[in-house]
């Protein structure tokens, strides 16, 4: 694999008025990794993931995409660098009122970047890259959750981005349809060579998909490593998470 | 029989995938029954050169002619494989025979259905509204008093000055007509047994189908797509008795009063006009209007608004239930329920204005 980093993050701050969501989170993401921001509930990973992909401006800190720092960038710039970048939110961000295959063109639509000879053809390629063939014509409603995660991945693909962030692939699907969800990414990476970045709290579909983790504890990044060093680490928090274990002080009162 | 050779470039992509495409193009003609792409010098293909090749079997589809490539090295065998259910796909087509019976009969049961639907519905409301309630069965009497405020007190200004200024373009358009008869005073009984009998309910109930009836079918609505609908029912809760009923005793005590409300302020612009511009003493101008004013324009009045009551809070729900999909169904039933406010409410006046002037 090769070495090349593809995002940089230095000391990120995010606060939301008084309260600090994120305080001085710093990590760097290579190429074709599969990159895994995971923690508890509320621990600010979906804050970090909307942070450092332009959603959400940072209080302090720098976040560089492919060597260009976004925090210094105005709205137009920005739109430039998350064109090279696919999002699949967590409740999947289809917009409800056009058919799966519109919803898939919608940016190749807006930027133009392809010839409307190919259109139809490349929405029906997207989609069978994510294994939702001849889909195309059905309203979002229409579908299961997995497919719906499946589509918005689609769309997520739709400009070709070297690197795309996916927030709880796995959340709310059953085990079939979540273990089919990580094999897809890890495909996708082989094939495509696409550097995912995977907001998640699945323990078993971290452990299947991750090559590296970062975990985050109350806004502070408190371990980043392979998923090799997770085993060896010594940070208690660390250990409690991967081996699945309940704060001991918070329930002593159910002994 | 005509097969036609292509050998492809080192990288498909968008570029050269379109080259490839034009280049079929050109060599294919009406003899041409195959083509064969010699995938043996390519090394790699994106996802954009995937779109081109299944463009162009697309158009050999079109034209009966066969389409195969060879020789693809894995990684390009490997994406092809990936992206092969996009080949294979074909758009199913439905049956035309009897599609249109098929289409009618489904439209007609459709409506039968709903027909169904509104009456059920009808008769759970109103069980719930007025006859639960008297034999000592729960009612959310907090709900009820804050619609009351929601549905009735905020709605009063708005109210006042719509009907303020219609009895005013009233006053002011029928006075020039009649004023070169010398009857100006009759103005007042104009405004008098038109708002008594028709304008004052109609516009008020105009303006709270406006405000209350899309409210209640976009609230509802949302609640059924959100699922909390399904939880109210999966606790065993009677969704009418906890959504509805307190709505609609609240729409049925509210729209009366406004009705009443909106009567006082359209003759109050009337006689602004009346007394301000055509210079009538303004003791005269209110005992003409008293004078005119008859017991059966008040009553039919005031009766139709507790119809339209019924009518605007049991559109709203049912629209509300039937919805389907997410936001866009919301946004289509709120439409629905407004349009068939409007509808109703000219039907129901309709009615009643037939029954008033045979009848009594």
């Amino acid at each position: 694999m090769s070495k090349e980093v593809i995002l940089k993050v230095e000391s990120l701050q995010v606060q939301y008025g008084d309260r600090i969501i994120l305080k001085n989170v710093s990590f760097e993401v290579y190429q074709g990794e599969i990159f895994l921001i995971v923690g508890g509930s509320g621990c600010g990973k979906t804050t970090l993931l909307k942070a450092i992909c332009g959603l959400l401006k940072p209080t302090n800190g720098n976040v560089y995409i492919q060597g260009q720092n976004i925090t210094l960038l105005d709205e137009e710039e920005l739109q430039k660098v998350q064109q090279n970048i696919g999002i699949a939110f967590q409740s999947s961000g289809l917009i409800n009122s056009i058919t799966i295959g519109e919803n898939v063109a919608l940016p190749l639509r807006e930027y133009g970047l392809v010839d409307p000879k190919i259109l139809n053809e490349v929405v029906r390629i997207k989609l069978s890259l994510v294994g939702l063939a001849g889909i195309e014509d059905r309203m979002p409603e229409e579908l299961s959750g997995g497919m719906k995660k499946r589509a918005g991945l689609a769309r997520a693909l739709a400009l070709d981005p070297p690197l795309v962030f996916f927030d709880e692939p796995s959340a709310g699907l059953d085990p079939i349809i979540a273990c089919e969800l990580d094999e897809l990414i890890i495909n996708l990476r082989n094939l495509l060579g696409i550097t995912f970045i995977i907001v998640s709290h699945e323990l078993e579909s971290i452990k299947k998909i991750a090559d590296r983790v970062l975990m985050l504890d109350d806004g502070h990044a408190i371990f980043c490593g392979t998923m090799e060093e997770v085993k060896y680490t010594s940070i208690p928090k660390v250990k409690q998470f991967f081996e699945r274990k309940p704060n001991e002080q918070k329930y002593a009162f159910a002994h | 029989m005509k097969t036609l050779n292509i050998k492809s470039p080192k990288i498909i992509n968008a570029q050269t995938g379109k080259e490839l495409y034009e280049e079929a193009k050109k060599l294919s003609d009406k003899k041409t029954e195959q083509i064969i792409f010699d995938l043996e010098n390519t090394e790699n293909i994106d996802t954009l050169g995937c779109a081109w090749l299944l463009r162009i079997a697309e158009e050999c589809k079109k034209h009966k002619v066969s389409f195969s490539w060879i020789g693809a090295n894995e990684k390009v065998a490997e994406m092809l494989s990936v992206v092969s259910p996009a080949f294979e796909y074909k758009e199913e087509k439905k049956l035309q025979e009897d599609i249109i019976f098929t289409k009618l009969s489904g439209e007609f049961e459709g409506i039968l259905q709903e027909i169904k639907d509104f009456i059920n519905l009808c008769i759970d409301a109103i069980y719930w509204t007025i006859l639960a309630p008297l034999t000592g069965k729960k009612f959310r009497w907090g709900l009820f008093i804050e619609e009351i405020y929601e549905m009735g007190v905020r709605a009063v200004r708005i109210v006042c000055l719509m009907n303020f200024l219609l009895g005013l373009i009233i006053a002011m358009l029928s006075s020039a007509q009649v004023a070169s008869f010398g009857l100006s005073i009759y103005v007042a009984n104009l405004i008098m047994i038109g708002f008594a009998r028709e304008l004052a309910a109609i516009m008020t109930a105009t303006v709270v189908s406006a405000r209350t009836g899309a409210a209640i079918a976009a609230e509802i609505s949302t609640m059924k797509v959100q699922e909390e609908i399904d939880a109210l029912r999966g606790m065993g809760i009677n969704v009418i008795q906890y959504l509805v009923a307190p709505k609609m005793l609240a729409l049925l005590i509210v729209l009366p009063c406004l009705s009443v409300l909106g009567l006082i302020f359209g003759l109050l612009g009337g006689s602004a006009w009346g007394i301000f511009v055509l210079d009538f003493n303004a003791s005269v101008w209110f005992r003409q209007t008293v004078n005119s004013a008859y017991f059966n324009d008040l009553l039919q009045g005031i009766l139709k608004t507790f119809v339209f009551a019924v009518f605007i809070v049991l559109i709203g729900c049912h629209n509300g239930f039937r919805v389907s999909g997410g936001s866009r169904g919301v946004g289509l039933m709120t439409t629905r329920a407004v349009v068939m406010d409007v509808f109703m409410l000219i039907a129901v006046d309709i009615i009643f204005a037939t029954i008033f002037y045979y009848l009594i």
